[in-house]
Parts: C-alpha cells; structure tokens; sequence
C-alpha cells in the first residue's frame, strides 16, 4: 500500500518535472531561435532548427512529441554541434555520479564520527570547538571554498592537481570541497539526533543492565540515532547535486553540471534543458529510495503503516 | 551607504593599482581594473541585500497566499496546491533558479524573477502546516460562527499568529537568497558588470588567484562572515520569538 503511494505521487511528480522543464524553453524572451542562433544566421538554418524544435505546433502537442521522445531516450540535438544530446549525457553523467559519491563518502566519514564525539563530549570545551567549527563550514558556499583549497593545495603547496580530470587525484579537490559542507551538516545531525536518543528509557534499560559503555552507545543507541540520518543525506543529495554545478566549473571537472554551465554560455538550450531534467530526475530517484530504506529500516514506521 | 560615507564609489579605477595588495590607500587592495575592493565589497552588499530583501518579500507574499489557501480549504484546493509544490521540490537547490536564470538571460530584473520562482515553495509548505493547525482554534471558530468573511479570517485571526515563525523563516532565507544570487553571478548569470556583486567579484578573484590571492580570499571571507551573522540573528530571533525548531 506504501509503495503504490509512493509510486503514484512519484509518478505526479516525474509529470510535473517533464512539463516545467519542457516549458523551460518557452520562457526565453523573444524568438528562441533567434537568440540561440545570433542574428547571423541563415533563413534557412533559423527554419531547420524552428522546425527541428517544432516551435509553430500548438504547445500540447509539442509536449506530447517531447515525452513521446523521451520515451525513445531521444534528447534532440544540441545546436552547435549536432551531437545527440543522450551521447553528451552518457559521457558526462558518470563522471557526476563519482564526484557526487566521492563527496558523500567525504562527508559520511567526517560528520558521523565528530557528530558521535560531539555527543559524548556534549557540553564540554571539545563540543564547542566541533560545533563552531561545522558551523563555519555550513556557512562556507562552494564558490569559495573550491578556490582556498585549490590555492593551498595546488598552487601553494603543489601536493595537487589544480583542475581537470586527467589524473586520478584529481578527484581529490572538488570532492572535499563538496564533502566539507555535507560533513558540517551530518555533524550537527549526528549531534543534535543522538543526544536525543541518550536520553530515552531504554538507554538507561541497556545502562542498567549492566552493559558496558561501549555497547550501550554502540549496538543501542547509535543504531536508534542513524535513522533520521538517512533522512538528511537523502535531502542533502540535492544540494550535492546542485553543488556539482558550481564545484564542476571551478575545477574544470567535466560532469553534467559543467556541461549546464557551457551550454548556457552558448545558448545551446536543448542541452540545457536535458541537463535540468537529467538532474532533477536524479534528485527524485535518490529521494524516492531514500523513503523506501528508511522505511524498511525503521520497525516503527514500517508497524504504522 | 557606509561607503558612501567615506566617499568611496565602487565604480572608480586607479590604474596604478591593478591587483594591488592591502595599503593605505586601498586598505583591502584592488581588483583587477584598478578599482578599490573594500569600497566594491560595500557597493556589493548593498545590491546582495536590496536582492534578497526584494526576493524574500515577493516569495513570501506568494508563498504565504498559496498556503493559506492550501491550509484553509483542504480537500482539492489544498491537493492540487501542495502537488505543485512538491514539483518545484523535485529540484535539487538552486538547479531551478539556474534553469530560469539561464533561459531569462542575465540582469538583475531576471535574476529576482528566477530567486522568486524558487523562493515561494517553503514558505507555502511552513504557513500550510500552520493554517490547517490554526484553522481549528477556537477564536477562529467562533470568528466563522460570526459571520467572517474568509479574507477576514485568513488575515485578521490566522496570519497575525504566523507572523513570528515567517520572520524568522524570512531571516534564513535572506542568507541563503544571498548565496543563491551569489552563485548566479559566480556562474555570470546573475548581478552585470559594472555593478558590483560578491559573486562576480569571487569569479574575478579566481581568474586572478595565482598573482593576486588575497582579492579571492577577501571577498570569500567578507560572504561568510555575512552569511554567519544572518544565522546567528535568525537563530536569536528563534529563541526570542519562541518559536519552536520545525523541519
């Protein structure tokens, strides 16, 4: 019954991606065509490109040929180069994909240890440094955190490669650019969620029956506390994806944020389209799996429903 | 307007200085055209600000009618509504401002139209929630039973009891409009040369990091202390106010 649920307003909401993105192009000022192809172009390519678009059909029936193609896994083609736009994605998207799981990884392994640490310590002068320090980091955007680190790092100490993707530590830089802020927020999370469960029935149950510190924290207390964590990643993934697109242009890093980048630069907005499609479809996968695992996860939620 | 004060106009170029470090004429040095960075930082701010206040006043408006009517009427007013947004949820961050941003063209006009697009969505969910627990306080009722009208109800008797929680939603969002328009203009989408703006000015710095380090670590210090300080303001207000802490 959950699921069924879940799948309907999941289908909603994949619908409602479709048709904003699709109208994405509608919204540009004036004769699309005109602006993606400058004021030099021939009649004749302004009328390939028109009728490529399908830009003269009544707006539902433009629709209907935009799923209808989709469904085909046809794209289109991207303007400038003719390129099917699929193929562009197809290169592009795995390198997103390890850059975004890089920094996951990154932030899961900073932020729940110091988040556990944090806890424990709550109150004393170690919480206090953990807690500025994240808070510090949750204020710092991409934008500029990326560059002090390729300026430390690659330029200052030289230990890094400053930006592209030709060797394999490449990876480094723009993944804990990410990673960092995902981390600071994890931190807090970790903090603020077993804090909480410290102080249930049945931690001072497992206390009294003698166990030992360890495990109470350990098998009870940090296995209670991860479920609202799983929740957060889920929602900060977007934010990781989003960040991809900042991060990707700073370190040259080519995935499909910087590939949205450039094809705004050149107005190719075909490409652009897909590329907004292609993520948010991304974001509502993650999120959709999210749900389903803290479902199975949780005894609780699973009885309720 | 503390520049002006010191009779610093962001726009002025000193071609001696290009790049210059800190000294005492330019006390945070120049930028790359020779024009003083702490009197550009200052310009910056105030445009980020008028932004972001412009951006979160119109959002909230939006955002706040919307849901009132989501959480007033329930049943398929309230289902359709909360449908939308949820599609505008579907996208990750700032992906759609970009989105908006990129087909709109840059300018500051687009850039708030695009911050607006994406602004509206909490603040519809946050007074949904709210509306539909209000909805059966008594003094509403009893409003109801009199006769109100229900432009009345929702404004007189419902939204003077959001105010405090939108105010301080209003604080958090004022940072992270200015991180979102600072992002647009990082990626050049956003506020135009030569209006000054702290994205563009980072964009700068970093295509001047290896001669001139201390443009890009400036700005990029100057956002976060900002962007901190905001928080710590919203969080006070939080506590002020009374509001309790809410996902």
């Amino acid at each position: 019954m959950f699921l069924i649920k879940k799948l309907s307003s999941f289908a909603t909401v994949i619908f409602g991606v479709l048709l904003l993105t699709f109208l994405l192009i509608h919204l540009v000022p004036g004769d699309p065509v005109e602006v993606m192809l400058g004021e030099s172009a021939s009649m004749a390519d302004r009328d390939t490109l028109r009728a490529d678009l399908g830009l003269k059909q009544p707006l539902i029936s433009q629709f209907g040929r935009y799923i209808a193609k989709l469904a085909h896994g046809d794209l289109g083609s991207s303007i400038h180069t003719k390129t099917p736009i699929i193929d562009l994605i197809k290169t592009r998207y795995p390198a997103t994909l390890k850059l975004a799981i890089s920094s996951l990884i990154i932030g899961l392994v900073i932020g729940i240890p110091l988040g556990i640490y944090a806890a424990l310590k709550a109150n004393h002068w170690q919480d206090f440094v953990v807690t500025m320090v994240s808070v510090r980091f949750s204020a710092m955007p991409a934008f500029w955190l990326g560059p002090i680190l390729m300026l430390v790092f690659a330029v200052w100490l030289g230990w890094l490669p400053v930006s592209g993707m030709e060797s394999n530590s490449s990876i480094i830089l723009p993944a804990i650019t990410l990673g960092l802020g995902l981390s600071a927020i994890l931190t807090r999370m970790t903090r603020t969620s077993l804090l909480d469960v410290l102080h249930d029935d049945f931690i001072r149950t497992a206390r009294a029956k003698g166990l030992s510190e360890q495990t109470v924290i350990v098998r009870h207390a940090l296995r209670a506390a991860l479920l609202p964590i799983i929740t957060i990643v889920g929602l900060q993934m977007g934010s990781l994806l989003a960040g991809t697109v900042i991060t990707e242009t700073i370190f040259s890093w080519d995935g499909i944020g910087r590939l949205l980048v450039e094809s705004i630069e050149k107005r190719d907005y075909p490409v652009t389209q897909a590329c907004v499609l292609v993520v948010a479809l991304s974001y509502v996968l993650v999120n959709l799996f999210t749900d389903i695992i803290y479902r199975f996860a949780d005894p609780r939620v699973r009885v309720s429903a | 307007m503390l520049g002006l004060l010191f009779g610093l106009h962001g726009n002025g170029i000193d071609l001696n200085a290009i790049l210059a470090t800190p000294n005492v004429q330019h006390w945070l040095g120049a930028d790359d055209l020779g024009r003083d960075i702490l009197a550009r930082i200052l310009r910056g701010v105030q445009i980020s600000f008028v932004v972001a206040i412009f951006v979160t006043l119109i959002s909230m408006t939006i955002g706040v009618c919307i849901g009132l009517l989501a959480g007033f009427y329930g049943g398929k007013i309230d289902r359709m509504l909360m449908q939308i947004t949820d599609i505008f949820l579907a996208f990750p961050g700032i992906l759609l401002a970009i989105a908006f941003a990129a087909v709109l063209g840059p300018g500051m006009a687009n850039l708030m139209i695009a911050l607006c697009m994406t602004g509206w969505v909490s603040y519809a969910r946050l007074t949904r929630g709210q509306t539909m627990s209000l909805r059966n306080r008594q003094h509403v009722q009893a409003a109801e039973s009199l006769g109100a009208s229900v432009p009345r109800l929702l404004f007189k008797h419902i939204l003077p009891l959001l105010s405090s929680i939108l105010i301080v939603e209003a604080t958090y969002s004022l940072a992270s409009i200015m991180i979102a328009e600072a992002s647009l203009s990082f990626l050049g989408l956003g506020i135009q040369a030569p209006n000054a703006s702290w994205g563009a000015m980072l964009r700068d710095g970093v295509r001047y990091m290896l001669v001139a380090p201390h443009y890009v670590l400036i700005v990029g210090l100057s956002l976060m202390s900002l962007i901190l300080a905001i928080n710590l303001l919203g969080d006070q207000l939080r506590d002020k106010l009374d509001v309790r802490a809410e996902t």
